[in-house]
């Protein structure tokens, strides 16, 4: 489904080149969960920015269902991208338009042959009861679920998610990995996960690369029967850790 | 001591016509000067933003062009901006002088100018991550525009409206030096060449008056429209 090969990233500023990915290949296959794992700096985002060409590369291909990205017209991309769901870390939602509004914002870039209903996707994520709020009413997690929702809604054969639980305490960030999980196996779409939260890519994804420095180290595949434990609640948590000795 | 007042209002009421016709004068230039902000300072202002370095536009050309031109119109001297183009509006217009239609060509210039940097300062406080979602959904420029942008944009936009068209009254205020009256021109001659001094305070509260009435109406409208 996404094949990248050899890409090449640099940032220059003044002072310095910064090689943000340095030759990096990755197949992806349909219908995968994948993670992508690494410290802060390690060209996480930015290899997940070069599969919808928000990011473009200086050299290398990138190809989405063998569509070569890189070389298509601004017109083509649009009708690229229009079949990629994104979710951010910060949630990016516009806070002038109610929850209603947001979900259904790209339906109104682009005609969709066979998108959810406003209600079926808003009840999905569970957020039926906030239809007409507005971001800043909700809670962080709430907010990220509405995130989840616009980007279902089309029905994308590809979400990518940046960081999705990055800005959420450990309890929300359960709710959210538990929305992706459950729209992974209702949808069958193909995930990629950058997050430097090794637990949020335990319980959601089949494999997973480790970045450093603008490069792939290794892709290991992830051993899901002793993964089963997921993320505990908070209070569960709270007392393993301070009755631990 | 309370003997000036009828005297006051006999002059008032003496008054009131030619009052009320400056009003009318300003209005028209008001009227022009908001027109021309939104239907052209708000597309310049966005260019400005669309076309700078690292957007969706970037253009270095284009946008230095609109810098130097918008910064040339701002920091020109008001009343020099009004005399030089009096040969251009007699051309267009048929006659520069005496008219608050011609003195409204300079009104417009201004209006264009100051309008569309506030629309750019408006676009910059938008998060950088709302052209970024707009661009992960394929969005064109145009709906990036209208459907992000502005929509988050919207409160600031009408806070910098408001605040330039509180210039605009100001700006307006000059206009009595090619004939074309208005409030400020009225409160000029009859309390600084005729010192009717009560009757140019009497002009200089109604120009209070309305700044505030436009202030209070933006604010109003802004914090309606400000869901964050
Ligand atoms: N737009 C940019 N301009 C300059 N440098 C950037 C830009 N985006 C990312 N970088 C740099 O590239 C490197 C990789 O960034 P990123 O992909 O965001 O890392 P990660 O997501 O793993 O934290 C970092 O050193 C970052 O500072
Ligand atoms: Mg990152």
């Amino acid at each position: 489904m996404i094949e990248l090969r050899d890409i090449t990233k640099t940032f220059s500023s003044r002072q310095e080149n910064l090689l943000a990915l340095n030759a990096v290949d990755l197949s992806i296959d349909t219908g995968e969960a994948f993670g992508v794992i690494g410290e802060s700096g390690a060209g996480k985002s930015t290899l997940l920015r070069m599969v919808n060409m928000l990011e473009r590369p200086d050299s290398g291909t990138v190809k989405v269902d063998q569509t070569d990205l890189t070389t298509l017209s601004k017109k083509e991309l649009r009708q690229e991208q229009k079949q990629i769901g994104m979710v951010f870390q910060q949630f990016n939602l516009l806070n002038n338009l109610t929850v209603a509004d947001n979900v259904k914002l790209p339906l109104t870039l682009h005609d969709y042959a066979d998108p959810l209903t406003l209600d079926d996707v808003l009840a999905f994520v569970g957020l039926s009861d906030k239809k007409h709020s507005y971001p800043q009413e909700l809670s962080g997690g709430q907010k990220q679920r509405v995130g989840i929702a616009r980007a279902l809604i089309t029905r994308p054969k590809l979400l990518l998610c940046d960081e999705p639980t990055s800005a959420l305490d450990q309890n929300t960030t359960e709710e959210v990995v538990a929305v992706l999980k459950k729209a992974h196996q209702e949808f069958k779409m193909t995930i990629v996960v950058v997050t430097h939260e090794l637990p949020v890519v335990k319980s959601l994804c089949n494999r997973a690369a480790l970045m450093e420095a603008g490069e792939i180290r290794q892709i290991v595949k992830i051993n899901r029967s002793s993964s089963e434990k997921t993320i505990k609640p908070y209070l569960d948590r709270a007392r393993e850790v301070l009755a631990d000795d | 001591m309370t003997e000036w007042l009828p005297v006051y209002l006999e002059r008032l009421v003496d008054f009131t016509p030619r009052l009320l016709e400056s009003l009318w004068e300003t209005g028209i230039m008001l009227f022009f000067a908001m027109i021309a902000a939104v239907l052209l300072g708000l597309p310049v202002g966005t260019l400005l933003y669309m076309t700078a370095d690292g957007r969706p536009m970037a253009n270095r050309l284009a946008n230095r062009i609109l810098n130097v031109l918008v910064n040339a119109i701002r920091s020109f001297p008001f009343l020099l901006l009004v005399i030089a183009m009096q040969p251009f509006i007699r051309q267009v217009y048929g006659r520069a002088t005496g008219d608050p239609i011609a003195a409204s060509f300079p009104m417009v210039v201004i209006a264009i100018a100051l309008y569309a940097r506030f629309v750019e300062q408006s676009l910059m406080e938008v998060p950088k991550g709302i052209t970024e979602t707009a661009q992960s959904m394929g969005a064109t420029n145009r709906q990036l525009v209208f459907k992000f942008l502005y929509v988050e944009a919207r409160s600031s936009l009408v806070i910098g409206f408001t605040t330039a068209v509180i210039s605009f009254v100001s700006y307006s205020t000059i206009m009595g030096v090619v004939g074309g009256g208005g409030i400020g021109d009225f409160a000029i001659r009859f309390g600084y060449q005729r010192f009717e001094t009560d009757i140019m305070y009497t002009a200089i509260v109604l120009i209070i008056l309305l700044v505030e009435l436009f202030q209070w109406l933006g604010l109003k409208l802004a914090r309606k429209l400000d869901k964050r």
